[in-house]
């Protein structure tokens, strides 16, 4: 077996490629996550930004526009889904499985119904603008050419770990999980930074969305996410809610799925293609054991 | 208690109400007649005696998958994998299906129905255990295992399981004829099976409702810690409920491939569990209730099937319709809580001045 056909050039594109949407899911993740609140609706929250944005880009010409679409349903998803946690303390799991049921039930039943179309948007007149690619010239004789969100993301996630570590605001919604009693006492609301905690989560995630269809692929399909938003918020929880650690932790599934397409020559590809989801699960086994180690050698001390 | 009842009714009928209500008005958005839609809803439920037999197997199989949902609920862990369980309980059961044709279906069929409810129950056995004894939360991993779970069947049936029969794209080889299951309605679904999940469903629910097992799975599900505290072995009963609900979706698996498909076929499945899990949160894990409100949404459903066909409005309509019934009923008991603290404050305030 010849190592060079899976460890090269077009791998770490693809390793890149794959992590971004886990990426922008995952900061949206992080950001409830770090004001106490565990969302697992950002699966549903990426669909419903992919289709906005590829119905967007098609209706208005400009990739912008679908952008900002995405961005618009993404805050909309967001307010409601911190409505029902914060103001009507409903279960956040059965919220957030009806969440995610509800945007693909949703997209394709607009797709179907609207658009007359099922399976996946293809417009017959006008076409959905894509993201701009940036064209980095060739390395290794691949030719470099990654989605304007690439980077995009890179520098979201150098913003938000400023904002959350550095800005007060960032300390209050940390605040707002973790000590909400506390927060009140110094004269802040923790529904307030709760409620920016889910919009913002909202935001990221219909970006997330939007680099689905308009940078990933280049169209919108039913249940376009695949699940990529639990993956996300294992991510999360594997990185401890912070940016940096779960930009690693993405990483490391892009490659495991870009890896697994190299090796469809070897592997079955139905076989392969399952490979990102059994590593996202060993990923949390392995957290676990580490923790639970870290605790019993703590009780040993004492 | 009794008010408590009441009062969960009438939420749950002014939910479905407005489910349905919301439903008619996105039918209205988008050019169709909610009339129209409803009424070719009706006739497909119940317009022949062949959509009485769809509607009536569709019934029994949201019975079985939402007591499968409710039954790991209510021990505390939420069964998202239901979906995976079915997949491997039914191409197991399958293969064996067709392997075992030749022997007596007395002996056959049994080894086929405990292949489909091990594998099933192994499975969920899995994200069980990584709850209970690593906390690792169950609803991220059991999804993932549904993704698994139908790459790995469709490895299967693309691959060393692949049937030699021409025509047939990706399945198992065909299940022996003396081991299928016969339709009671000639060109419906429903078939003898029913009697199997009315069995099943029966069970779960005397387990649940009136066994001191389904009481301390019931306790271990409310307060893992005081269930502890009073000498039960909390985890244990968490996975045992697990078990059962991945048992009974091995079960189905089984019945889907026995019955209707004649083998295993990667696509015999369209999420049907999650069906069964909507009614079983739309109803709150209450085993009785589902078992009676699973006619109601078996209805909508087969139902919205024919609508699709008559009128072009998507059956996805359905699902957006419970979802929004499960909103509302979450929202609604928020809503409740709040208009209670409200006047309890004003109360403590009058009596205070």
């Amino acid at each position: 077996m010849d190592l060079s056909s899976i460890f090269n050039v077009g791998t770490l594109l693809n390793t890149f490629n794959t992590a971004t949407i886990v990426i922008l899911a995952g900061l949206g993740c992080l950001m409830s996550e770090q004001a106490g609140m565990m969302c697992i609706g950002i699966d549903g929250m990426m669909t419903a930004g992919a289709f906005a944005a590829a119905v967007g880009s098609w209706y208005s010409g400009s990739w912008l526009v679908g952008v900002l679409c995405a961005v618009l349903v993404g805050l909309l998803f967001g307010c409601f889904y911190g409505v029902m946690v914060v103001r009507y303390h409903s279960d956040e799991f059965i919220i957030g499985v009806a969440f995610n049921i509800f945007a693909v039930a949703l997209t394709t039943f607009i797709l179907r119904t609207v658009f007359l179309q099922s399976g996946s948007f293809h417009p017959a007149t006008g076409e959905i603008k894509t993201l701009p690619y940036l064209s980095l010239g060739a390395l290794g004789g691949t030719n470099i050419n990654i989605s304007l969100m690439v980077p995009v993301s890179w520098v979201l996630i150098a913003l938000l770990q400023i904002f959350l570590y550095r800005t007060p605001y960032g300390i209050w919604l940390h605040a707002s999980g973790e000590h909400p009693d506390s927060l009140r006492s110094v004269g802040r609301s923790p529904e307030k930074m709760k409620y920016l905690g889910s919009v913002l989560c909202g935001l990221f995630c219909g970006l997330s969305g939007a680099y689905l269809s308009l940078g990933y692929l280049s169209t919108f399909t039913e249940n376009m996410s695949a699940e990529r938003g639990y993956v996300a918020v294992a991510c999360v929880i594997f990185g401890r809610s912070n940016p940096v650690l779960v930009f690693l932790a993405a990483l490391l599934f892009g490659f495991i799925d870009a890896a697994g397409m190299r090796m469809q020559g070897l592997v079955d590809p139905t076989l392969t293609a399952a490979f990102p989801y059994v590593g996202t699960i060993l990923m949390m086994v392995f957290l676990a054991l580490r923790n639970q180690r870290k605790l019993k050698a703590k009780a040993g001390h004492s | 208690m009794r008010s408590e009842r009441w009062k969960y009714i009438l939420s749950l009928t002014v939910s479905i109400a407005l489910g349905l209500l919301i439903g008619a008005l996105i039918m209205a958005a988008t050019g169709h007649d909610p009339l129209d839609g409803y009424s070719a809803l009706l006739r497909g439920a119940f317009g022949s005696k062949r959509s009485w037999g769809n509607t009536l197997y569709k019934t029994f199989q949201l019975c079985i998958t939402g007591l499968a949902t409710a039954v790991a609920s209510i021990a505390g862990i939420f069964n998202v994998g239901g979906e995976g369980q079915m997949y491997l309980g039914a191409i197991a059961s399958s293969y064996l299906g067709a392997r075992l044709a030749g022997l007596s279906p007395w002996i056959a069929l049994p080894v086929c129905f405990l292949a489909a409810i091990l594998s099933g129950a192994l499975y969920a056995w899995i994200p069980a255990v990584l709850k209970v004894k690593l906390k690792i939360n169950e609803v991220i991993t059991t999804i993932l295992m549904n993704s698994i779970a139908i790459y790995l069947c469709s490895y299967l049936a693309n691959g060393p399981l692949k049937t030699t029969e021409r025509g047939i794209n990706s399945g198992t080889d065909a299940i022996g004829k003396a081991l299928r299951f016969n339709r009671l309605i000639p060109g419906s679904n429903l078939s003898e099976t029913v009697f199997y999940i009315a069995a099943i469903s029966l069970l779960v629910w005397y387990l649940m409702s009136r066994t001191t097992t389904g009481y301390r799975m019931r306790l271990t599900g409310q307060n893992e810690r005081f269930s502890r505290f009073i000498g039960l072995r909390a985890d244990l009963l968490g996975i045992g409920g697990m078990l059962i609900s991945g048992a009974m979706c091995g079960a189905l698996g089984m019945f889907e491939c026995f019955a209707l498909q004649s083998r295993f076929k990667t696509d015999f499945s369209s999420e049907f569990y999650f069906d069964g899990m909507l009614v079983a949160m739309i109803m709150r894990y209450k085993p009785l209730g589902i078992i009676l409100m699973s006619f109601f949404f078996g209805a909508l459903k087969m139902g919205a099937t024919t609508m699709q066909s008559s009128t072009k409005i998507s059956s996805e309509l359905i699902l957006i319709i419970q979802s929004v019934i499960i909103f509302l009923m979450a929202a609604e008991e928020g809503f409740l809580r709040r208009v209670q603290e409200h006047r309890v404050r004003r109360q403590t305030v009058q009596k205070e001045g």
